[in-house]
């Protein structure tokens, strides 16, 4: 079945299934893809079905609805177009391409080759639509850990990828303790989230002693020698790398 | 096979690697880079795209780059101001020369794409490991990918830019949809295709026995992360099982070009914190609260 993937800022929002007949674009909430975005009208485009195809619309819109870089009217549909309006693109992926076949109209597309996101092109013909929109910050969770006892640190923001916990200079967090080691413990942000590593230090982890590392979870209490304190995480505006 | 010890100071890394590519079974060219630098603990695996001799060209700049850069930031202990680009607080000194010789690269490949027509469309992705006593950096953009196993699991140190992933991320896709899905090979981020690039980056500590396995797609598409743990725990030797994984995608069609490189961490020597090193601990905290003390006293 042929689908349309609708993005903003490179980000996936949502996936329509083309079952119907028609589908409608806009920002008056009856459309099946309803974007509530100023750059966009109240009924911005529309597809429709015809045969095996897909056409697009364009319903007289005030800022216009763009196939890849170029502005249409109305535009038969090939697998892999990107249909800009306003900010937001809907990606085409047309039913040739999902059941594998060779469609011998339009750009054929070799799907185990790796292709890219014309992002450029789209952020060059963005950029000339200069209307007001509302932009939802990406937004990001970041680890803390508070101190309960044992040291008065208060909270900190796990700001960098690597922390390293102990008595070194170089620890972002500093403990002091006459058996504390140089590196007790580093908290790693991973690809899964927060992992805790011992580094020779006795680290307890929800009062279990930690034998090599093991992921948080918000909320986890941890022990470092004498040192307790909580693991979780919150919201952030700042966009992490 | 490459066997390497580190003299670092104060510690000894000892670091086994070998790297295998293969242009497969269905593509008339090899459009992987790859590199291996065990002197600077530096392994990076590129996948270039766009036609003609493009993306074999992207992915070669990107790796070579990459490797002239970071050597050169290392040699002369770079600061803040002269590495490319602005650095990134939440890295290390040596995460931030990879994440500007990323961009770097990115500028380089994008602007050539820009000026040759014949190149116009270029990029690749990348995938950079650096190995040192005390730091494990994996960087990449793109879809290929770093592998940790430790402990007899497997986990990556990687996170794919493509729709399908990010899909996964937001909880939209399962994993089983994401590999069957058309969309599977599309990409949000590769170098080339804009101005400015925004690298994933993840620092760890390194342990004793650690292995890192770098690919591109040509692998992953055809072999699953639980295949790899098993192949991986079966096969101690890095350069067989290299050659054992490129055996496995040749026999499963082999439809893209495949690159493998496998770094381990044989023996980490790290100065070991002692008796005496708690005494000095011991002693400075004295030193301190003994100032402090005196400190009061003349106020």
């Amino acid at each position: 079945m042929a689908r349309l993937i609708l993005m903003f800022n490179k980000q996936v929002v949502k996936e329509y299934p083309l079952m119907k007949e028609s589908v409608t674009i806009g920002r008056n909430e009856e459309n099946t893809i309803h974007i509530n975005n100023l750059a966009v009208s109240g009924y911005h485009a529309r597809i429709d079905a015809a045969g095996n195809d897909f056409i697009l619309t364009d319903l007289q819109s005030t800022n216009g609805t763009f196939i890849n870089d170029k502005r249409v009217v109305s535009h038969k549909l090939s697998h892999g177009d990107n249909i800009i309006v306003g900010k937001h693109v809907i990606l085409f992926v047309g039913t040739g391409a999902e059941a594998g076949e060779d469609k011998p109209a339009g750009p054929k597309t070799d799907l185990d080759r790796t292709m890219m996101l014309d992002t450029a092109k789209q952020k060059e013909l963005l950029a000339k639509q200069k209307e007001s929109t509302q932009v939802t910050e990406a937004s990001g969770k970041i680890g803390v850990i508070s101190f309960i006892e044992g040291a008065d640190v208060g909270e900190v923001e796990l700001k960098k990828k690597l922390t390293k916990i102990g008595k070194a200079d170089t620890s972002e967090i500093r403990l002091s303790g006459l058996f504390m080691p140089a590196t007790a413990a580093t908290i790693s942000r991973r690809p899964s989230g927060y992992v805790i590593t011992t580094m020779g230090g006795k680290i307890k982890v929800n009062g279990e002693v930690l034998k090599d590392s093991v992921a948080l979870k918000d909320f986890d209490t941890i022990e470092v020698g004498k040192v307790k304190f909580q693991f979780y995480q919150r919201e952030t505006s700042e966009k992490q790398g | 096979m490459n066997t390497y010890v580190s003299p670092w100071i104060g510690a000894i890394l000892e670091i086994k690697s070998s790297g295998i590519t293969d242009v497969g079974l269905k593509r008339e060219g090899n459009e992987d880079s790859y590199s291996i630098e065990d002197s600077l603990g530096l392994y990076i695996v590129a996948d270039g795209m766009g036609g003609h001799l493009a993306g074999e060209i992207a992915s070669k700049i990107s790796v070579e780059m990459i490797n002239k850069v970071f050597r050169k930031w290392i040699d002369k202990d770079a600061g803040d101001k002269e590495i490319f680009g602005q650095p990134d607080s939440s890295l290390s000194r040596k995460g931030n020369f990879i994440l500007g010789g990323i961009r770097l690269a990115n500028r380089v490949i994008y602007e050539l794409a820009l000026e040759k027509e014949e190149y116009h469309g270029m990029g690749t992705t990348v995938v950079v490991l650096l190995v040192t006593p005390s730091l494990v950096i994996a960087a990449n953009v793109g879809d290929s990918r770093i592998y940790m196993v430790r402990d007899g699991e497997i986990e990556r140190l990687s996170r794919d830019h493509s729709i399908v992933a990010e899909q996964v991320e937001m909880g939209m896709m399962t994993k089983e949809e994401a590999e069957n899905s058309p969309l599977r090979h599309v990409l949000t981020r590769n170098l080339g295709s804009s101005e400015e690039v925004d690298p994933e980056i993840f620092e760890i500590e390194p342990a004793n026995n650690d292995r890192f396995i770098l690919c591109s797609d040509g692998l992953t598409d055809l072999v699953t992360d639980t295949e790899l743990l098993n192949m991986s725990e079966n096969e101690p030797d890095p350069g067989a099982l290299c050659s054992n994984l490129i055996d496995i995608v040749l026999k499963r069609g082999a439809h893209d070009n495949a690159t493998i490189i496998s770094v381990d961490l044989t023996d980490i020597h790290k100065p070991k914190n002692g008796i005496f090193k708690n005494l000095g601990f011991f002693i400075e905290d004295m030193i301190i609260s003994v100032k402090r003390n005196i400190k009061k006293i003349i106020h």
